[in-house]
């Protein structure tokens, strides 16, 4: 039985009062070890690394026993390769209104969901239930029904389309930047009570001289103007080095990737499972996503054509997802609308400069 | 799996993050366009043309070359798209825009292949029907860069710096620039036709970049230009701590006055470029393509020329990455992009043009669903703007076509450049550009983009 989470703690983007908020941080408990990056108690990291996460045996023999799905290429050339002479109405742009207003209507197509019981995530309703994972640590009642629909998905795995662009240009264009900012800390092994705030940075990432790695130490300018709806606070805890934060109801982060796109991820009860140091933190962002929100904004990030690299036919992938959802039932018809995911993350510390107060106006006269 | 019912200690500051009001900020009261009465217009190298050649002011392109008539001229120049390139290759002498009508794509947009009839392959004009060529007598003269390339069937045709010029059948009267736009929309949107003009009087150490709003300055490696309120007319008073902020825009020693271009000298053998009396600076913290030093109090981007206002309703809203253009309720507005796949490239974006790549798009081929999903921004009969590029069409709303006043279905829409805007069912508050890239290639192709008049972080303003 699914139920329904109470009261809607979300978000707030304001930032009127963020102001206080910053200057709150200066009196937090202070701790400073010589030329750690944990000063006052604070800490602060940028995302490097995203992926949606799909636990990968070799050659996909666990999970994907029987191969890989089709994706827009394919499937194009199953319908329409018979040699009939067809109009673009009735071949691409068929297609494509599929692809924009997607169904659960059948299709003629197999789709192939992963296997096995195990996978990355995290518990998200503190169930064990049948149809849940095990962690490869062996940590059971794993939430991450998305790893069944994009698992035996080639651009979801390890080089895959979605995999590298999503990571190539989160990495290129600063709308993207994710900043973590841990306050009340006394111990990043062992604390009971942190806070958790996330902005939006403003800055490039800063990398070593390969330009491959990245490396703590960069600076992030907290991006107050627009980036509004980005800023959230979590209480968390840490526990042998893992930072572990309550659920938060309702999260977007900046999800922007491809070419002039701006786009966002909305995550439902989500939480971080983050390990950490002073340079780094890395680890896990689960939650549930929209099923329609998480196609809208692989539609509108990746074209068919990028699909087509890695096999993702996103009216398949809908389909899938909307039957595999586990959560956030819809009030009326109470089908579930989201489903569990996970993200695995990594982050890298910097500094963060934040701006005396928000600019008020944005307009000039 | 079960999702949880108490979401523990979910701690979101509600009394620490106030709520942010929406600011809708009527356009009349922001800086993004020029006032009516504005002389500003950009000055322009007097450069040799043919008989028959004129020079028209435009609104937003500035300066183009005209025909006689006034017909706004363009050029088709080659681009390279997924699957091969089409356009006219540079001096090869060739217009490949000729009179075959292709009925049929080519396959030259991934991922899918070509041979699929077009949606008008029954209809369908020829390319040069559409881009009918700027044709030169027979014994035309090269002038300039004003040279004549030979038709396939035999006629001459002018062609400017090497690319054959056309003229288009969406221009209806002098002064219209409907088949294109020098920003164009980037991308992956096809190999699109650009309207042409003389180069802009500017020294060699600026440049002009086109915008969704005007004609910006820029110096020669692409960082915005400035002036400021504190300087006074042909005097910098920008100096001390001032020098550690902003940059002079420096004129060579060899550099004179011309037009409405001035010298000051800063410091002996310093010299600053002034335009239009106001010294010029760059914003030294700003990286390539961005307008952030306009947020500096009393700072200000430099334009030759800016577009009117738009409709006096519309407002301009805080969005993610910037700012968008946004109706009377701060609803974000949209403008649909579109180029067919075949090889001579013909748009789609327009209400006289097939509409079924559109509908496949907003509502998979339903119009209604369409309607839901891309509302039209709805104009009350004879309303007008300062600008000319917004004008209030009648729309059949169910084939999306052109229709009469009063005829079932009609209604009276916004349109930016004759062709209808939309907002999107799925923004939920005002700033929201969540219809943002719906379609094909992120919107670029057959589909939607915000309209964008300020992008802190992409390159939505400045398009190609």
């Amino acid at each position: 039985m699914v139920r329904e989470c109470k009261g809607r703690v979300a978000t707030m983007a304001g930032v009127a009062a963020a102001g206080a908020l910053l200057g709150a941080a200066a009196g937090a408990a202070t701790l400073q070890e010589g030329g750690s990056p944990l000063r006052n108690g604070t800490i602060a990291y940028v995302l490097t690394d995203r992926y949606w996460s799909v636990y990968e045996t070799e050659k996909g023999a666990t999970e994907c026993p029987k191969g890989f799905n089709d994706g827009p290429r394919e499937q194009f050339q199953q319908l329409y390769s018979d040699g009939k002479k067809r109009s673009i109405v009735e071949a691409q742009l068929k297609r494509e209104g599929k692809q924009w207003h997607p169904t659960d209507d059948p299709e003629a197509f197999p789709f192939l969901e992963a296997q096995g019981s195990v996978s990355y995530g995290l518990n998200l309703d503190g169930k064990v239930d049948a149809n849940d994972f095990e962690s490869p640590e062996g940590e059971p009642g794993i939430d991450n029904q998305l790893f069944r629909a994009i698992g035996c998905i080639a651009g979801f795995r390890k080089g895959g389309s979605h995999y590298h662009f999503d990571n190539l240009f989160m990495r290129s264009y600063n709308d993207t930047r994710i900043v973590l900012e841990l306050t009340g800390v006394d111990d990043l092994v062992n604390d009971a009570d942190v806070t958790v705030r996330t902005w939006r940075g403003s800055d490039n990432l800063l990398t070593d001289a390969s330009g491959e790695a990245f490396i703590p130490g960069g600076t992030q300018r907290v991006d107050l103007r627009w980036g509004q709806d980005y800023v959230n606070e979590l209480k968390g805890r840490i526990v042998d080095g893992y930072l572990i934060t309550d659920p938060i109801d309702h999260i977007t982060f900046p999800w922007g990737f491809t070419f002039d796109t701006t786009g966002v991820q909305v995550f439902r009860g989500m939480q971080f499972k983050l390990k950490l140091s002073p340079t780094n933190a890395d680890g896990l962002l689960a939650g549930f996503v929209d099923v329609h929100g998480f196609i809208h904004r692989l539609n509108t990030h990746l074209s068919t054509h990028h699909q087509s690299y890695g096999q993702i036919s996103s009216p398949s992938l809908y389909r899938a997802m909307s039957r595999l959802a586990d959560g956030y039932p819809d009030p009326k018809s109470g089908r579930n609308t989201a489903i569990s995911s996970s993200v695995e993350v990594k982050f890298v510390q910097v500094f963060l400069q934040k701006p005396a107060k928000r600019r008020q106006l944005t307009m000039r006269k | 799996m079960q999702r949880l019912a108490g979401m523990g200690r979910v701690l979101i500051g509600a009394t620490l993050f106030a709520a942010a009001a929406a600011i809708a900020v009527p356009v009349a009261e922001t800086d993004f366009w020029q006032p009516k009465d504005s002389k500003d217009q950009e000055a322009y190298v007097n450069e040799p043309m043919p008989p028959g050649v004129k020079v028209v002011p435009t609104e937003l392109d500035g300066p183009l070359f005209a025909t006689a008539e006034g017909k706004t001229l363009y050029t088709w120049p080659l681009r390279g798209l997924r699957n091969g390139n089409a356009g006219d290759r540079h001096k090869s002498g060739v217009a490949t825009c000729d009179d075959k009508i292709y009925r049929e794509t080519s396959g030259l947009m991934s991922p899918y292949p070509g041979g699929f009839l077009l949606p008008d392959a029954d209809t369908r004009k020829s390319c040069e029907q559409r881009w009918p060529p700027f044709l030169a007598p027979k014994d035309a003269q090269e002038v300039g860069k004003w040279t004549v390339v030979k038709r396939t069937n035999g006629q001459s045709q002018w062609a400017y710096d090497g690319y054959p010029v056309y003229t288009s059948d969406l221009d209806r009267k002098p002064g219209d620039v409907l088949g294109g736009s020098r920003r164009g929309t980037g991308g992956e949107s096809g190999a699109q036709r650009v309207p042409v003009g003389p180069p802009p009087d500017v020294p060699p150490e600026l440049a002009v970049v086109d915008s969704r709003t005007g004609r910006m300055l820029t110096d020669h490696k692409g960082y915005s230009v400035y002036f400021s309120d504190a300087d006074e007319p042909g005097k910098s008073n920008c100096y001390g701590d001032c020098l550690e902020t902003w940059n002079p825009v420096l004129a060579p020693l060899t550099a004179k006055p011309q037009g409405e271009w001035t010298i000051l000298e800063r410091s002996p053998g310093i010299r600053q470029w002034v335009y239009r009396g106001r010294p010029l600076y760059t914003y030294i913290p700003e990286e390539r393509g961005r307008i952030l030093g306009s947020d500096v109090p009393g700072w200000h981007n430099v334009y030759t020329q800016r577009s009117l206002l738009p409709p006096a309703e519309f407002t301009v809203q805080d969005s993610r990455i910037g700012q968008v253009l946004a109706d009377s309720r701060g609803h974000t507005l949209y403008v649909y992009n579109c180029n067919d796949d075949a090889i001579d490239q013909q748009s789609c974006n327009h209400p006289s043009e097939p509409q079924e790549y559109r509908l496949a798009i907003c509502g998979n081929f339903d119009p209604k669903v369409c309607r839901e999903t891309f509302p039209y921004v709805p104009a009350s009969a004879g309303a007008r703007a300062d600008s000319e590029l917004w004008t209030v069409v009648t729309i059949d709303q169910d084939t999306g076509r052109f229709a009469e006043p009063g005829q079932p279905n009609a209604v009276q829409v916004w349109a930016y450049r004759d062709r209808p805007v939309y907002t999107y069912h799925g923004d939920l508050k005002p700033g929201d550009a969540n219809g943002d890239s719906f379609g094909e290639f992120n919107g670029a192709r057959n589909g939607f983009k915000a309209f964008w008049i300020r992008d802190d972080f992409r390159n939505n303003v400045f398009g190609r």
